[in-house]
Order: structure tokens, then C-alpha cells, then sequence
């Protein structure tokens, strides 16, 4: 009795150790037919990322100026009022939009918008059994289906969170605006604190987050079984196992970052 | 319970490994007449690859199977006739799980080189899942399956992929590419495999969808089709290697009589032409009349009989005769 509520409590964290597991290996596998010879993914790369594009920007671009004006801006501007600091909202956002909040929309983003439109597909080819024909007709999956999307959605990714830095960064602007202030000293106070550690570890983490969300999604979509309802259910997991996956490495990525430059700890 | 499920795939393993390690198999024993499935296992140790049929019902299920039934392949004499040729795909005493339904339950089978064979049996017994096993998408849990003498379960992914090189496969569903429209399907595994110039590929492509009849909608995407259309196309996908081995899952059902009639016709001509190991899975007992030459009757994971199909028809096993026959009265119930 206890044990079978036990089980029926740890089987699904069982469950997952063991898909963390598979999707190692795919990673695994997906890297070294990245570079192991011959190389006929370009083609789907390319649409691929065009497709992923054509997806995410307008969500993006939403998403990160309500979010950058919202939640850093409104929120700050705010709590920075009571000192009469609006000026330093400027090296918040360096804190708050480049660190973590631009990577995380978009991480956000990419994974609902395209890492759910993979599992979707690669999902739907499992069902009619094309996964199958394409290996009985000699044909890697992995090198010809999971490759690309792992590097387009890493280059995504990483390109995405640029335009989200940007659009996370006017968001604070028209919070800057909103409280009537000026605008220099958001950018002077924006300008000294940002450094270009900051910059490439921004994009650094959102390209391996890219990385994530194409392991757990494709995994997802090629072990999908059930028919169409398991489709369904492949997409749902996709997502919440992509954001764990997410948020778990970003607090790691976070870490190792601050420990390693201890500089940018430092606010100005 | 987690333990007791967990501790069974880790047995099975090692029996394969063992296997993977023996010198290659003697090539097969002159043929004759073998009892396969009962007689010679009862002799082998209880925890080894194909069980004890006491063991029944604790671990695992097999469909079609009465928990209570004690002698569950009374009909099984598993006796493999004399066919006068060389088997190009073995099979031998495979077993395949999943979770705790048992799908094959030590199945022995030979399937002859140079003839078309025929599997029949109810649903569900596992044919689609034996055709997986034999091309390698599915990996057994214990036993062995050779195709030309080659072990399958121990090649490596590469030794696989240059296999199937070899093989031709009509899935149940004809498992098109969705992305692509049926010109484009046929002429994936020429484009795939060969260097054949687009020319020479648009020739061979439209002679097989000619053939199918399929050559006025060359240009239709799969969704657009019926499922006798992508049938027909998965038809023509699978032959335009001209393969050794060809398996066809089901290649009748949802066809017209006509059409059904036509593709077997197709069946035999391309055999005559290319030679080769054909395997047809069916269910349907005119298709078995008109185009095989050898059949084996699956039932609850074993081949309850095998051989030349004239000799099978007129079988004294009870359940091929109803099987094969069609008859009401015999062991196999609506259950
Ligand atoms: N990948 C799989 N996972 C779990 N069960 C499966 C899988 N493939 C097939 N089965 C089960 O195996 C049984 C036999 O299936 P199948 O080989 O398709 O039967 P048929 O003889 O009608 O072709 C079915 O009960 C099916 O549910
Ligand atoms: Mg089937």
C-alpha cells in the first residue's frame, strides 16, 4: 500500500531521469553527427531556421517590450522613485534585461513558438511511421532531421536574444518615459555598467538554451506514440521539460558566470 | 514491481550478447522436417530466452492467451515443411516485450530466398512488429534474426543502415513522406542510393507509378490521397530499388477486389523479374491463394505451422485448417 503510493509518487520523477538520460544521449549522438561527414543538413537548416524566424519574431518582439517595460521597468522605476534614482534604471537593465530577463523571453518564446512546432512535426512523422521509412530507407533521423534544428534553433536563439536585449532595453525606455524623466541618465548609467562579458555570456546562454529546447523537443516529438492524442501529449511535455531544462542550466550558467567574473558583480 | 521488470530486459541482454559472441552461425541444417517450437525447449534451462510456458501469466501476458489455458500451443507443432531451397531470413526463438505484453514468445521461422512467402494470422499477433525486428527498427529482448546468415540485433547502427540497403518495405500505413508530394516519394531512395541522373529516375519512377496506376497523380501530396492511394505508392516506393528482400505489411487491406487482385498480379510479376525473398503479410485468404508460395500461419507469438502453401491448405492442424479455411468451428474464437 505504501509502496504503491510511493511508486505511483516517484515513478514519474523515475520517468523522467530516465528521459533526462535519453536525451543526453541524443545530445550525444546529435553532436557527433554534426561533425562526423557527410554534412546533408544544410538545406533543412536553412528552412529550418527561416521557419523558426518567421515564427518567433512577432511574439518576440511583444513579449519582450511588455516585459522589459512591465516587470524590470514599471516595477523598478518605481521602487527607484522612493530615492529619487530614476537615472539608475539605465544599469538595472544591464542586471536585469541582458543578464536574465532577454534570455529568459527568449528562451520563452522559442520554446512555445518553434521548440513546440517540432515536437509537432517530428511527432506527427513518428505517428505515420515516416521516422521508420526513412531509417529502413537508410536514412539518419538524427543527422538529417535532428541536426538541423539543433543548430538553426542554437543560432536562433542566440540572434533572437540580441533583438531581445534591444526591444527588453526600450521597454525600460518608455518606463523611463512614463515617470516623465529624461533619457541620458538611463543611458549613461546603462552604458557604465554594461561590459562585454555581459553581452557574450547573454548570448552564450541563450545559444546553449536554444540547444536544450531542440534536445527535449525533438526527443519528444520522435518518441511521440498514441496517435494523435499522443502528439498532444508529446508537445505538452516538450514545453514543460524544455522550461526545466531552461531554468535549471540558466541557474548553473548564472553561478558559474559570477563566480568566474567576479567583476561584474560589481554595480556602478 | 519496478525491480521485477527491470531485472528481465538485463537477462535477456546477456543471452544476446552471448549469441553476438559466438562464432557465425553454420549455415542453415539441410531441410527438413523440423519440430521447432515445443519439443526442443523444454530441455533448456528455465531463466534462458524463450520461457517455460509455466512461467506464464507471473511476468507477463501474451495476446490471445487464457491465463488459465496450461497448454496454450497444443496447435503449435511448429513443424517447418520441406520447401526445397535455402532460407534467406531466420528467425530463431525471438522474443520482443512490451512493458508486460509479450508480442513474440520464442518464434522460430524461416523464410525461403527466391519465393513469395506469406505470414497470416489474427490481429494483433505481432506480424507488423516481426517485420520491425527483422529490418532492425525494433530491438529483440532475446533471440536471434540472420538475413543472409547475418545477425541483425549485433550490428552496429552503420552495419544497419548498409543492410537495409538491401530491403524494400511497404509499411501497414505506407508511411509516405508528408513533406513530399508521390513523384517525389518514389524517387527518394533512387535519389538516396544510387547516382542516377534525374532522367534516368524519372523513367523508373514513372514506369512504378504507372504500374500502381498512380502516374495521372504523380503530383499529389499524401494527404490528398486515399489510403488505397498511399498504399499503392508506399507500393511503388518500396520496389524502385528493385530490393532482395521485399516485406509488405498488408498491402491489400483497403483495396478494392479488383485492385486487390491487380497488386498481386504486380507481387508476382516484379518477383518473377527481380527474384529476391518477398514476405506478404495478409490477411486476406484469396491473396494467400493467388501468390504464395510459402506461408506460415503466427498465432500467440509462434508459428503454429509452416511450409509450401499447397501442403498447408490441406494441413491436419486444426487451427490452420480453420485458419486458412476459414471456418467457424476451431480454436480461434471472436475472444
Ligand atoms: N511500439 C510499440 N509499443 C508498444 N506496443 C506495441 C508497439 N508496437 C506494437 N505494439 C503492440 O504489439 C501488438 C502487435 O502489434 P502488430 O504487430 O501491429 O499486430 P499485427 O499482427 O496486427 O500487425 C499490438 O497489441 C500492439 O499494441
Ligand atoms: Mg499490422
Amino acid at each position: 500500500m505504501v509502496r504503491s503510493a510511493a511508486d505511483r509518487a516517484f515513478l514519474p520523477a523515475k520517468n523522467l531521469f530516465e528521459q533526462v538520460g535519453n536525451m543526453m544521449i541524443l545530445t550525444g549522438k546529435t553532436i557527433v553527427a554534426t561533425v562526423k561527414p557527410p554534412y546533408p543538413y544544410g538545406g533543412e537548416f536553412i528552412s529550418q531556421f527561416l521557419f523558426a524566424l518567421q515564427l518567433c519574431w512577432f511574439p518576440l518582439l511583444i513579449s519582450t517590450v511588455a516585459f522589459g517595460f512591465g516587470a524590470p521597468g514599471l516595477q523598478a522605476a518605481n521602487f527607484l522613485t522612493l530615492f529619487g534614482a530614476l537615472d539608475r534604471l539605465g544599469g538595472f537593465f544591464i542586471l536585469a534585461s541582458v543578464r536574465e530577463f532577454a534570455p529568459f523571453v527568449t528562451a520563452v518564446v522559442v520554446a512555445g513558438v518553434a521548440g513546440t512546432a517540432i515536437t509537432a512535426d517530428l511527432g506527427a512523422r513518428k505517428i505515420r511511421e515516416e521516422l521508420d521509412a526513412l531509417m529502413v530507407l537508410g536514412v539518419d533521423p538524427i543527422k538529417n532531421l535532428v541536426v538541423p534544428r539543433f543548430l538553426s534553433l542554437m543560432l536562433i536563439t542566440g540572434l533572437l536574444n540580441i533583438y531581445a536585449l534591444l526591444f527588453g532595453i526600450s521597454g525600460g525606455l518608455f518606463a523611463e518615459l512614463t515617470y516623465g524623466q529624461p533619457l541620458g541618465g538611463f543611458f549613461a548609467t546603462l552604458f557604465n555598467n554594461a561590459s562585454v562579458t555581459d553581452l557574450w555570456g547573454s548570448v552564450l546562454k541563450t545559444t546553449l538554451f536554444g540547444a536544450i529546447v531542440a534536445i527535449v523537443c525533438s526527443y519528444k516529438g520522435m518518441n511521440a506514440s498514441g496517435g494523435a492524442q499522443g502528439v498532444g501529449t508529446a508537445v505538452n511535455e516538450a514545453v514543460v521539460i524544455a522550461f526545466m531544462g531552461v531554468f535549471a542550466f540558466n541557474y548553473v550558467f548564472t553561478q558559474t558566470l559570477l563566480a568566474t567574473h567576479p567583476e561584474i558583480s560589481a554595480i556602478k | 514491481m519496478a525491480d521485477e521488470q527491470s531485472t528481465d530486459p538485463s537477462q535477456d541482454d546477456t543471452v544476446i550478447e552471448e549469441r553476438s559472441q559466438e562464432p557465425p552461425p553454420p549455415p542453415p541444417p539441410p531441410p527438413q522436417v523440423q519440430a521447432q517450437a515445443g519439443g526442443d525447449q523444454s530441455s533448456r534451462d528455465p531463466d534462458s530466452a524463450a520461457p517455460e510456458l509455466g512461467t506464464l501469466n507471473k511476468d507477463y501476458t501474451i495476446p490471445g492467451v487464457d491465463p488459465d489455458d496450461t497448454d496454450p500451443y497444443r496447435w503449435h507443432t511448429g513443424e517447418k515443411r520441406d520447401h526445397g531451397g535455402e532460407d534467406a531470413i531466420e528467425v530463431i526463438d525471438l522474443v520482443k516485450q512490451f512493458g508486460k505484453t509479450r508480442i513474440q514468445n520464442g518464434l522460430n521461422l524461416g523464410l525461403p530466398d527466391n519465393e513469395v512467402s506469406m505470414v497470416l494470422g489474427p490481429s494483433g499477433t505481432g506480424k507488423s512488429v516481426l517485420i520491425k525486428l527483422i529490418v532492425g527498427l525494433l530491438y529483440p529482448d532475446a533471440g536471434d534474426i540472420l538475413v543472409h546468415g547475418e545477425s541483425v540485433p549485433s550490428m552496429t547502427d552503420d552495419e544497419l543502415f548498409e543492410m537495409r540497403k538491401k530491403f524494400g518495405l511497404l509499411f501497414q500505413d505506407g508511411a509516405l513522406f508528408g513533406s513530399m508530394n508521390i513523384y517525389d516519394n518514389t524517387a527518394f531512395p533512387l535519389r538516396q542510393h544510387t547516382d542516377k541522373s534525374e532522367d534516368e529516375i524519372s523513367e523508373i519512377v514513372n514506369r512504378r507509378l504507372q504500374e500502381v496506376g498512380l502516374a495521372e497523380a504523380h503530383y499529389k501530396m499524401p494527404n490528398e490521397l486515399s489510403g488505397g492511394m498511399r498504399k499503392r505508392a508506399g507500393f511503388a516506393r518500396a520496389l524502385v530499388l528493385d530490393p532482395a528482400i521485399v516485406f509488405f505489411d498488408e498491402p491489400d487491406s483497403g483495396l478494392d477486389p479488383v485492385r486487390t487482385a491487380l497488386l498481386c498480379e504486380l507481387i508476382r510479376e516484379v518477383h518473377e523479374e527481380n527474384g529476391g525473398c518477398y514476405m506478404v503479410i495478409s490477411h486476406d485468404l484469396g491473396t494467400a491463394r493467388r501468390i504464395a508460395d510459402f506461408i506460415a500461419v503466427l498465432w500467440k507469438g509462434r508459428i503454429v505451422e509452416s511450409g509450401p502453401s499447397e501442403e498447408l491448405f490441406n494441413s491436419d492442424n486444426d487451427f490452420v485448417r480453420q485458419f486458412l479455411n476459414a471456418e467457424v468451428d476451431g480454436p480461434l474464437a471472436m475472444d
